[in-house]
Formats: structure tokens, sequence, C-alpha cells
């Protein structure tokens, strides 16, 4: 597995289109959010920038790159190729994806590190922790989940939107206008319980357990996506 | 040496959707034999061959690898280098990297030069794999299929592509490797390649067996073939033959030796001379000519 991972590592430096896309675009994207983040507390919360900035980082840097990789990997029959050794299936998809996942982890610490900084820390880091880890598998379920359904790298442009659009989508109005209002819609919603579990666990004031329940649905997602995963992934590319 | 067979295909039946790609195939490789699958386009060879290397599971019947399932990856892929037929490395790692990370995969220890420098691509060892022509990536896919030398080696099409050195090289090392014992399991479009060095030929049609035995075996059910061509005007042959569209003559026999041996007196008394004069045992060609006939 650390043998596939480092070599992913190694194809993701080399290669300047995913590098840019899963490392430069989301950090630029964070630093703009870091440096507004007056205007953006203003609107909605010091919260709903640390959950905007963690899904920018989740769906563009890991579940976007995740998605371009693995269908990438698969149309030059790289996976076909790893499957052929003795690497299990499991040992295969982890060597590919942590590389992407450990990148996506330093990009949010760095990033939330940033905000505490210049704008005062979070309630709960340990909370904190929690709801970006639940966050990030979400988004590695959905973008296996996802992975089925791209042929093609230049495919995942167009199969990754929705997700990454909608869970951007889910954080800004959760962030923006709150759960008072559709609150169960909002919370079922992908993405709507991580970024009030984010919220909640920056801004402080709600009871931790009350606060726990919200992982419940994120969870549930890793579970539809990961159940969905294993009926559409696909190691070969279809003839 | 043993003699329990290192692949056990039985009664296998491959379907994909309504096509029915492999019908109750049975067949066995024994240990050190070099056995080739053939068969003509869409026949079903790449897909049994991708339910033994254990890339596909059967609808039906069973399959065993050193007495293993193929999907015992940490048990039966140590033993066992699979060269595929389209090559599936990552165009961004350098020839070197990829031999290094197929390698250690396999869980087989060597030395990554030693095989670089098995299919002369030392010179090439830092070069990216997009850079690489077809050939190299053949040779590149040879490499991580002998890397280690495994007890077994899939050869999909191994010389698809490559030039006459390369071919001759790729050969070369198969040979050595036989030579310890391995065992090769090998599809080609080349026959002579098969007709060469195959121990036994599995030669498949519809997703079944035409025909399985040795070379020889093979090559028997069809008779030998005399050509020539004749001055005009000659004297009445001494055996039964035919013209072909060349205007050669062709005599088609099962007794070979006796019928050339008459037909050269015949030449000789008459002062003939017997023009290309070409006489040989059935091609492995022909018996493929003949399946659709």
């Amino acid at each position: 597995m650390l043998s596939i991972a480092s070599s992913e590592l190694i194809q993701i430096f080399r290669n300047r289109l995913v590098l840019i896309t899963s490392l430069i675009i989301p950090v630029a994207v964070c630093v703009f959010f870091v440096r507004q983040h007056e205007t953006y507390a203003a609107i909605g919360s010091l919260g709903y920038i640390a959950a905007i900035v963690t899904f920018t980082v989740a769906a563009f840097g890991l579940y976007a790159t995740a998605v371009t990789t693995l269908a990438s990997r698969r149309q030059n029959l790289f996976l076909k190729r790893l499957r052929s050794t003795a690497e299990g299936d499991a040992g295969i998809l982890a060597g590919l994806l942590l590389p992407v996942v450990v990148l996506a982890g330093v990009q949010v610490s760095a990033i939330l590190t940033a905000l505490a900084v210049v704008a005062g820390g979070p309630a709960n880091i340990a909370l904190l922790v929690v709801a970006v880890l639940a966050t990030v598998a979400m988004m590695i379920g959905l973008a296996l989940a996802t992975a089925g359904l791209t042929n093609s790298p230049e495919h995942a442009q167009v199969t990754t939107l929705p997700v990454t659009l909608g869970v951007i989508a889910m954080a800004s109005w959760v962030g923006i206008t709150g759960t008072e209002n559709l609150a169960w819609l909002k919370r079922l919603l992908p993405g709507g319980a991580a970024t009030e579990l984010t919220m909640n666990a920056w801004n402080g004031g709600v009871a931790v357990t009350d606060s726990l329940l919200l992982l419940a649905p994120t969870l549930g997602w890793v579970v539809v996506a990961v159940a969905l995963a294993t009926r559409l992934f696909r190691w070969e590319p279809r003839r | 040496m043993s003699t329990t067979p290192v692949i056990e295909v039985d009664r296998l039946n491959l379907t994909y959707g309504d096509f029915h790609a492999v019908k109750d195939l049975s067949f066995e490789v024994r240990p050190g034999e070099l056995y080739a699958l053939l068969g003509t386009n869409g026949a079903g060879k790449t897909s049994t061959l991708e339910v033994v290397e254990g890339h596909r599971r059967p609808t039906s019947g069973t399959v065993r690898v050193f007495g293993r399932s193929p999907d015992d990856r940490r048990a039966v892929r140590p033993r066992m280098g699979v060269m595929l037929q389209e090559s599936g490395f990552s165009p961004d790692l350098t020839v070197r990297e990829s031999v290094g990370l197929v390698g250690r995969l396999t869980r087989r220890t060597d030395d990554v030069d030693r095989v670089l420098d098995l299919v002369d691509l030392t010179g090439r060892s830092g070069r990216k794999v997009s850079q690489l022509s077809g050939g190299e990536k053949r040779r590149l896919d040879f490499a991580t299929a002998v890397y280690g030398t495994p007890e077994l080696i899939f050869l999909d099409e191994p010389t698809t592509g490559l030039d006459i050195q390369s071919r001759d090289a790729v050969w070369a090392t198969v040979d050595r490797l036989r030579e310890n014992g391995a065992t090769i399991v090998l599809t080609t479009h080349y026959l002579e390649e098969a007709q060469q060095r195959a121990d036994r030929i599995g030669l498949m049609h519809e997703g079944a067996f035409h025909r399985e035995g040795t070379v020889s075996e093979l090559t028997r059910t069809l008779p030998a073939v005399i050509r020539f061509s004749l001055p005009v005007p000659a004297p009445a042959l001494p055996v039964r033959a035919a013209v072909d569209a060349d205007g050669k003559v062709v005599v088609e026999t099962f007794e070979l030796q006796k019928d050339l041996h008459l037909l050269l007196g015949w030449a000789q008394d008459h002062a003939v001379e017997l023009q290309d004069l070409a006489a040989g045992p059935t091609r492995l060609d022909d018996v493929f000519r003949a399946i659709n006939s």
C-alpha cells in the first residue's frame, strides 16, 4: 500500500494540471475566505468560514482529485496492472487515495490554523477534528461511488459537478441561514449536518451531545456512498 | 519435479450478458510446460486467461492455480508473473519507478537494474513511460512479468509490436526461465512462435477448444503439402495434384516421405526441373485456416 501511495504522490507532483486543481485552487479560495474573514463572519459566522474552507478543500482538493485519479488510473489500465500483483483491492484503493487524503488533511489543518491565528480559535478543537474527519470520510465514499460513473479523467469534470457544487451550496446555505428553518432537510442533505457540526465546534454554545447527533447523517452518507461504490466501482474500462 | 498441474481449469463458463464467451472449457497446464492458448479473434482466449490470472470471476466451473483459487492473491501472485495484453503503466512514472513499484507489489525480490538490463531498457530507465515506443512498453511489461523469476508466467501476445532483435531477446529470456523450470502460458498471433516453442496448444474457437494437443498432434490431422512450378509441357505427374492461383502445382499428402520420393524419382527420370520446390508438414496456419472450412 505504501509503495502505491508513494508512487501516487510522485504522479500528483509531476502532473501540473492535477497539482493546480487539487492544491493551488482550493488553497487560493481558502486564503481569500480567511483574508475576508470579517466580511464572511458578518454574513454567517467564523464557524461558517471554517465549514466553507473545509468543504472547499474536501470537494476540490479531495473529492474531485480522487475521482479524476481513479478514472485516469482505470483508463490507462494502471488499476488492472496493480490488480495483477499480490496487493489486495483494499490496499490498492487505500494506496491510491492516501496521498490526496493526507494532502487535503494538511491543507485543512493549515488553513484552519491560519483562521484561528487571525480571527481566534475554535471553541472545541476535538469536535472540530471529528467534524473534519467525518467530512473527509463522506467525500471519500462519494468519490468512490462517483468514480464508478466516470469513464475518463475528462468525464470527471462533469460527473463531479453535482457533488462539488452541491456540498459547497449546502455549506453556504446552512452556514448563512442556520438551521432554524427547514432543519431536517438541511441536516439530511449531504454536507448540511457536517457544516452545522463544524460551526458548532468553532462557534461553541451548543451542547457536545447535541452536536454529536449531527454525525449520524454524515456517517449515513458514508454508508450510502460506500454501498453505491461497491455496486458501481469498476476496475477496468468499459469495452 | 512435482506432476501436480500448475493450472487446472474444469468446465469453465464465462458469459457477458447474453454472450457466452467461454463454454465448458477444461484443461491443465503441467509444471515446466509451455502451453499456448491460440484461437481466432474473439475465440475467448483473453477471457479464459483473465479468469486464470484472477482478473475475472468465472460464471461457472472451477479454476485452480498452484492448487488454489486465483482470487487468493496473497498466495498465488508472488509465484506468478503477468504480462498483460495492453500495458497499463502510469505515463507519469519512469521506467525504473514502474518496474520497482510493480516488482515490489509482486512480493518477489529482484534487482531492478538486472531486470532492466534483461529487456535492454537500461538506457531508458529514467524516461517517463509516456515517452516510450510501443515496443519499449511491451518490453517494460515483460520486465515486470519476469521480475523475481516467478514459477509461472503469463505472456499475452508478448512479441506484438517488437522488432526481430527484441523478439529474439524475449524468447532467449523465456528459454532461460524454462531451463530453470518455469511454466509458461502464452497467447500469440505469431503462429510460428507457438509452433516452434509450445509443448502443447489449446486451439480455441467460439469459446471452446477446437483442438488440443501437441503441435504434431494438431498438424497431423491435416495433409502435408508439396509445392513446385512445372515447365510446360511436362509428362503426367505420378501423384494426385492441383494447381493453385499462382500456377503452382500443389500436392496434398498424408504420406509426405513416400510421395516426395516418388516425385523426385519421376523428375529425375524425365529430366524435369521442379522449380521453387518446397515440401513440409502442415503448418499451424493451415490448422487455423481449416477451422472455418
